[in-house]
């Protein structure tokens, strides 16, 4: 099994996890998070695009190591289960340190 | 010039998202200790796994674009800046389409007020 796509899953699966024991944001019900999360993805394809694409990377991978799979734009499809942890994650940090009350009635 | 490539790259990732602070009131450079407190314990961690990662050759990274500073093994600075580049982009994004939602933006504000 390549390991990249193992911990890239593995690690997506444990900030969902976080969420769901730890956390308790309610983040995977906000409208916000899911919004911005689309515009992501479309910004990620760009600039991730733009590290690895094949023709002239800025990073490249041990294709043993690799799923292989690069549906747009040459990124390995791990590349968005890597992409979602390390966000996701931060995000999860974002909220636990929101400002309380004033705040928060503003931004639901 | 193509050995800026990458750090040029987070650079305009930076630049290009700074206008949500205050066009869309994100508010997230103005929380400094939040924003280092939710960014660097994560930056840290995978920033281990890519050490791990480019020690082990499972990526590397092209001399051509980028300026050349590595750490043992071959991770290269650029790297640093892009764990924290990318989840500023994407807090300003959560805050600015937060606001957005809620109708609270500066620029909402302007439009509604003229």
């Amino acid at each position: 099994m390549p390991i990249y796509p193992v911990l890239a899953v593995l690690a997506a699966i444990v900030v969902v996890a976080l969420e769901f024991i730890y956390f308790r944001s309610a983040i995977f019900r906000s409208r916000a998070y899911w919004v911005s999360m689309a515009i992501v993805l479309g910004f990620m394809i760009a600039v991730d695009g733009w590290l690895t694409k094949l023709s002239a990377p800025i990073v490249f991978y041990n294709d043993a190591n690799t799923s292989g799979i690069r549906p747009v734009w040459d990124i390995l499809i791990e590349e968005y289960a890597f992409a979602f942890a390390l966000l996701t994650m931060v995000i999860l940090l974002w909220e636990r340190s929101a400002p309380a009350v004033a705040d928060k009635a503003a931004a639901s | 010039m193509d050995r800026l490539q990458y750090s040029a790259l987070m650079i305009a990732c930076l630049l290009l998202t700074l206008p949500l602070e205050f066009v869309f009131g994100a508010r997230v450079w103005r929380q400094p200790k939040r924003l280092v407190r939710s960014v660097v314990p994560v930056a840290l961690f995978f920033l281990v796994w890519d050490l791990w990662a480019t020690n082990r050759g499972d990526w590397g990274f092209n001399p051509k674009y980028t300026i050349g500073w590595k750490f043992p093994g071959g991770m290269v600075v650029e790297e640093i800046l892009f764990f924290v580049a990318v989840p500023v982009c994407a807090l300003l994004t959560l805050e600015a389409v937060r606001n957005m939602l809620a109708g609270t933006t500066p620029l909402q504000r302007w439009w509604r007020a003229r």
